[in-house]
């Protein structure tokens, strides 16, 4: 696990469930626009992560030994925007033998299993394996 | 609207927006699917009702009702005589689905409305959102008789099934063959089998919906309930889902925009019937 995602548990961990979804929608918040480049590979239909019921776009990149993560999630989903924004805050520019190590459970760890519908579970962690999956790739 | 057969539990985004202020005698209510969606953003003066943590009851697979759902109303300002207008996410399924737990636990008919179109209509139509969260002082609130006449159990379901009336299966297509037991996003709401209700006909429940999230005409609803599924205004009907939500949605449908007078949502819906002991499913789905 990086330490910017154990920081990022202790903060979920650390506050009541109320908290922790303001937390989660801050999160959903912040997650960065793609690059232009990568807008356009989205509008031709790459990097859908079938999986998700809402729209959920993932592009990894290598760059110099590092992994690149870029990510696209509609407003109407900010549940599923705010956690591929924990991810993509804790791992974009690690190197793939620390993306290799994110917990399966994270959802758990972070406290939102209560809060995420398990309608949504199995979406959240297709992209948890699909970073896993491609950042190995790369 | 207006052809519709009960055209008054539709309300408009205009008349929301013109009518929001009016706090003492109506309750704007957004219900979701996605937990943070009211928190990141509603129409202003909305409370959120939530379909797991404020409808389910805690602990029995049923709905709060009695004194749990009249505390619920009154800690959102809601009293008995209060207008509720329900809207929300995904076409309204959850605003469907909240509105018929409240005619369930009796909140008066008249007083229960759908905002056409949910919460995509009033952000296309580029109307204001806040994040702020209203607060209202309590309510008395009276629990009400419940309205059982809207509800079927299994027993019903089966009955309705060997009696040959109209059962109406409102799942995606690959749900109702039995390819699927779930759809392919919520596999955790999923069964032991796949398929339906012996002589249930299936039509999806988005069928009704518009392409801007309001419902469609009454012309076309009844091309599709009337003309393509065969059935009538007074034919004894129960739909059903996956777990009561999408049906709640086409039971709307079908008492309020069709007229419709004998429709009953089976909440149980598939969860229950396919994982029952005892009792026959109807399979179409062959592996190729």
């Amino acid at each position: 696990m990086s330490d910017s995602l154990t920081d990022i548990i202790e903060a979920f961990q650390s506050v009541d469930a109320e908290t922790r979804l303001m937390l989660l929608l801050d999160y959903a918040k912040n997650l960065p626009a793609l690059p232009d480049r990568l807008s356009a590979a989205r509008d031709e239909g790459l990097g859908r992560i079938e999986e998700c019921m809402t729209p959920v776009f993932l592009f990894c990149e290598g760059e110099n030994g590092h992994v690149r993560l870029f990510a696209d999630v509609a407003e109407e989903a900010p549940t599923v925007k705010g956690f591929v924004s924990i991810l993509v805050n804790a791992y974009d520019g690690a190197d793939k033998p620390t993306i290799a190590t994110i917990p399966d459970d994270l959802l758990q760890q972070l406290g939102l299993d209560g809060a995420i519908r398990m309608n949504r579970v199995v979406g959240l962690n297709a992209v948890l394996s699909r970073i896993k999956r491609e950042a190995a790739a790369v | 609207m207006a052809d519709y057969a009960h055209p008054d539990v539709l309300v408009s985004t205009d008349w929301v927006n013109q009518n929001r202020g009016d706090t003492d005698n109506i309750r704007i209510v957004e219900s979701n699917e996605d937990v943070l969606l009211y928190k990141q953003g509603h129409i202003p003066g909305a409370v959120e009702i939530d379909w797991i943590n404020d409808l389910n009851h805690p602990v029995v697979r049923d709905y709060i009702e009695g004194q749990d759902f009249a505390n619920l109303c009154s800690r959102h300002g809601i009293g008995n005589d209060t207008t509720v207008v329900f809207y929300g996410d995904k076409n309204n399924w959850w605003a469907c689905y909240a509105f018929w737990i409240f005619l369930l636990n009796g909140h008066d008919v008249s007083k229960l409305k759908i905002m056409n179109g949910g919460s995509a209509k009033w952000k296309a139509d580029g109307k204001p959102v806040t994040s702020d969260v209203p607060s209202y002082g309590e309510k008395p609130y009276t629990p009400g008789e419940k309205n059982p006449a809207i509800r079927a159990f299994i027993e019903d379901a089966l009955e309705q099934s060997k009696a040959g009336k109209p059962l109406v299966d409102v799942r995606s297509p690959a749900e109702f063959s039995g390819e699927r037991t779930h759809m392919p996003e919520y596999p955790q709401e999923g069964v032991l089998r796949g398929g339906h209700i012996p002589g249930a006909v299936n039509c999806p429940w988005a069928r009704a919906v518009a392409e801007d999230g309001t419902f469609k005409s009454r012309e076309e609803l009844e091309a599709i309930y009337q003309g393509e599924l065969g059935l009538k205004p007074g034919d004894d009907v129960v739909a059903y889902c996956r777990i009561g939500e999408r049906s709640s949605h086409t039971w709307f449908v079908l008492t309020y925009l069709l007229g419709y007078d004998n429709v009953r949502n089976y909440d149980g819906s598939w969860t229950e019937y396919g994982n029952k002991v005892g009792v026959p499913i109807e399979k179409t789905y062959e592996p190729a």
